[in-house]
């Protein structure tokens, strides 16, 4: 079979499963009784199991069997849930991570056997039922002896081009062989077992033909033992051998082939020139087997030469109610433009109904760029869900007792931004687990419960995404940050002084910035919340973080739903056009020149009880204004956070949908022009960026 | 259309016959009064003078982005960059798409193409440097044609970005 075209799905869906049990082990945890987890557990284990098994990895195919066999016997209640298990389990699952980061990189698993890992699973295993177990880890026990006149092999209805073929071998001094194979009553990838049969024993020899069919096999179409004619040079028990070592193989019996004892042997006579040659005999006896190992030869070629190149696209799963969305605008898009075609032929007839259709298009392409946008979006739980079993082994690690709650964890963002957002996330989550929860007799002197609790909530919040970590630990120490800055020279004392806690917190942001008093494995080298920023700011983002002294601290991430396409409001500074992202807009003001106050030599504007401060653009634009001293101004206020600006415009044009376009890396020294954008006419238009402004 | 004509335009002026040995094919572009040849291999597109849109708070010699079929694309005056008078944006004025390998597609304004030569070893000159001539920095050779003199342009220390 060539596996190689499922390999995305395996992988897609043995992360999945992976991560499945990440979370189901972890609820094993706090509740080893339940049957519910644990029968869970022994699925996604088997369903892994099968699934490496078809796909021919073999190390990861051992480690999951004998997982499965832990969780089988938990199953069965021969063994209670210990944490050490656990945490053999949680490594077995490291392990497998491991395998499938292999897999995806290079299509190869690996050579590591994990031998200390199957070790202690089994010592677990022996620990319960000694010898009876050993049993149960090597299920493919192999037997040779055949039962009686069990010699199914002799029912095969064999054709003359058959007979021919054997009697060609037995006359070149070659073995054939019956052999039958019996498959374990409890085995639920019976096609998969006998696939892997089929390829074993083809690597011994060649199989003549099969009972059931190969076809028949293959679809699962047989009850629970098929038997198999092979040529072969080894010698019976090798092959015998070769079938018992697939799992869950329960019997292997298998005898020399008498070929007068086969259901309709007739003597044949056997002709040089007429005799084929055995393979292609083979070809036509079993040409659905066949027609697959040749398939499988050349794609395992293939990926040899190929080593050490990621051999998966990354892929979005898509719901298929939002393909069928898409898949109509598509089709309203071409109505709408078919109408607008004979429209304009009407045009010339003198009717004019064009600007009807025109508006017909618009709202269709709005959709349609919101299906796409929704088609990319993926929900963060991809990312958040190995966060509890981050949280459970820091636990371990720091001797702190913490509870890691999650909710919104549905809350879509786009691919790009949510595959960036993990590394950002996790920081955050070891700062608070670290530098945030207090040490037990600190919490109990403080009179909180001794089980600290860190929160990771997402929601949307009009275009953007919010994710806040919240801890209620010992909130950040403003008088620790200013004395560390002015030791390591960030500010003076002066300086400090006269800042505003919010402005010391923003400290920790800069580079080379750690308070922990000790450097600890799992944060404190100082390099974490600087790349936090940046990370996030990368991505168009921002972070915000407020704390309290003893409370906790509250750790705030904004993301923009989307960032390639975004909602802007164009306006015209000097006769240039520049749009501004209506997602920083907050209101557009009509201000007389009279209500601009002077507040150190800078202009502001009282607006309903907030002094904002003036940003004049053709200033900061470099051009002139086109509008007069006396006119009233037209004022954007933007916000970034709670920060307010206003930006003073000539003249709005109006909300526009573009596309973002990078200004190249030539141009970089401009750091409020964020990129560009073409507009409808072919010019190219500035974008603000009012984040830079603030 | 418009690209496709000035294309067309220049194969039209490259009957020139092939030299022997190593030849490099150099378009011939004017600057004032000045020849100046610039490496063939580095040129992506030739376009004529377009709308443009200014950049603020970038170096003067950045004149600012066009549109090139759905890319925004930087365009700098070589005239401003060597110190010479701003461009005057003429009928025969071009923008010369250069491709670098670092910065991604530059455009360049000249004011003329004239033509394409082809230049043997044995043509080009190559300059010695001379750090007090700020003009000759972005020249490392010079090509003899026709009895004509045609200063090489480097294009790396044209397209060397200035950290202001």
């Amino acid at each position: 079979m060539d596996v190689s075209q499922y390999l995305e799905i395996f992988l897609d869906e043995t992360k999945e499963h992976l991560q499945n049990l990440n979370t189901q082990i972890l609820e094993l945890e706090a509740d080893p009784e339940n049957m519910n987890t644990i029968n869970e557990i022994f699925r996604a284990a088997h369903s892994l199991k099968g699934m490496a098994g078809t796909m021919g990895y073999k190390r990861m195919q051992n480690l999951t069997h004998d997982m499965e066999n832990v969780f089988s016997e938990v199953r069965n209640g021969n063994i209670k849930v210990q944490p050490e298990m656990i945490d053999v389990l949680f490594r077995c699952l490291d392990a497998l991570d491991e395998y499938t980061n292999s897999i995806q990189e290079s299509a190869d698993e690996g050579t590591n056997d994990n031998e200390p890992l199957i070790k202690q699973l089994n010592n677990i295993l022996k620990k319960v039922s000694g010898e009876e177990v050993q049993e149960a880890a090597q299920p493919a026990a192999v037997s040779n002896e055949p039962e009686g006149s069990n010699e199914k092999w002799h029912d095969i209805a064999l054709d003359d081009s058959q007979i021919r073929v054997i009697m060609e071998a037995e006359k070149q001094g070659k073995n054939v062989y019956g052999i039958n194979v019996v498959v374990q009553e409890t085995c639920i990838l019976k096609a998969a077992r006998a696939f892997l049969v089929f390829k074993a024993v083809e690597e011994l020899g060649e199989i003549i033909i099969s009972n059931p069919s190969a076809q028949d096999v293959e679809d699962e179409k047989f009850d629970k033992d098929f038997t198999l004619i092979i040529i072969s040079d080894y010698s019976l028990d090798e092959v015998i051998k070769a079938a018992g070592n697939v799992s869950e193989i329960s019997n292997v019996t298998g005898a020399p082939l008498e070929l007068e004892k086969t259901k309709n042997y007739r003597p044949i006579e056997v002709k040089e020139e007429t005799a084929k040659p055995a393979t292609e005999a083979a070809n036509t006896a079993a040409p659905a087997k066949e027609d697959k190992s040749v398939k499988a030869a050349p794609a395992k070629a293939e990926k040899k030469q190929t080593p050490g190149k990621p051999v998966v696209n990354r892929t979005v799963r898509v719901d298929i109610e939002k393909l069928d969305v898409l898949m109509n605008l598509v089709s309203e898009l071409i109505i709408a433009k078919n109408s607008l075609v004979s429209a304009t032929d009407q045009e010339q007839a003198g009717n004019s109904g064009i600007n009807e259709h025109i508006e017909y298009l618009e709202s269709v392409t709005t959709s349609l760029h919101e299906s796409v946008m929704k088609v990319r979006m993926v929900p963060i739980e991809s990312v958040v869900n190995k966060f509890p079993r981050m949280i459970r082994d820091l636990s371990k690690k720091l001797d702190k007792k913490m509870e890691l709650y999650m909710s919104g964890e549905e809350t879509e963002l786009d691919r790009t931004v949510v595959d960036e957002i993990g590394d950002p996330l996790m920081h955050l989550l070891r700062n608070s687990a670290d530098h945030g929860l207090e040490s037990a007799e600190v919490r109990a002197q403080r009179g909180k419960p001794a089980v600290g609790s860190i929160f990771l909530d997402a929601y949307q919040d009009g275009n953007n995404v919010v994710i806040e970590v919240r801890d209620d630990g010992n909130g950040i120490d403003t008088e620790a940050v200013k004395n560390k800055a002015i030791e390591r020279g960030v500010i003076t004392p002066e300086q400090a002084a006269g800042m505003a806690d919010k402005d010391i917190i923003n400290l920790l942001f800069l580079p080379s910035f750690s308070t922990a008093k000790q450097v600890t494995d799992v944060s404190g080298r100082g390099v974490g919340l600087d790349v936090v920023r940046s990370k996030i700011e990368s991505l168009s983002g921002e972070v915000e973080v407020k704390s309290k002294l003893g409370v906790g601290s509250t750790w705030t991430i904004r993301l923009p739903l989307t960032l390639a396409i975004i909602q802007t409001l164009m306006v015209v500074v000097g006769g240039e056009k520049y749009a501004i992202s209506l997602g920083s807009i907050q209101t557009i003001e009509d201000i007389a020149p009279n209500e601009i106050k002077l507040v150190q030599n800078k202009e502001v504007i009282h607006l309903r009880g907030t002094v904002i401060p003036l940003i004049r653009l053709s200033e900061l634009l470099d051009v002139e204004s086109a509008r007069t001293e006396e006119e009233n101004l037209i004022v954007v206020i933007v916000k970034k956070g709670d920060k307010l600006a206003g930006l003073v415009v000539d003249d709005m044009i109006g909300q526009q949908e573009i596309v973002i376009k990078s200004l190249g890396k030539y141009i970089k020294q401009c750091k409020f022009i964020s990129g560009a954008t073409i507009l409808g006419d072919g010019e190219v238009a500035l974008i603000l960026d009012a984040n830079a402004l603030l | 259309m418009e690209q496709l004509n000035t294309i067309s335009d220049l194969s039209a002026l490259s009957n020139e016959k092939k030299e022997t040995g190593e030849t490099v094919q150099y378009i011939v572009v004017r600057l004032g009064e000045e020849q100046y040849g610039i490496d063939i291999r580095y040129i992506d597109n030739i376009v004529r003078m377009q709308r443009m849109t200014r950049i603020p708070k970038v170096p003067a010699y950045l004149k600012g982005v066009i549109n090139l079929r759905g890319e925004v694309l930087p365009v700098m005056s070589i005239r401003l960059k060597m110190g010479l008078e701003n461009d005057e944006y003429q009928r025969a004025t071009r923008i010369i798409i250069l491709k670098l390998e670092q910065e991604g597609n530059v455009g360049i304004i000249v004011d003329e193409v004239k033509e394409v030569v082809t230049l043997g070893e044995d043509q080009i000159e190559k300059m010695t440097y001379d750090s007090k001539d700020g003009k000759a920095n972005f020249i490392n050779a010079v090509g003899k044609h026709n009895n004509e003199l045609i200063s090489l342009l480097d294009l790396s220390s044209i397209t060397l970005e200035e950290n202001v």
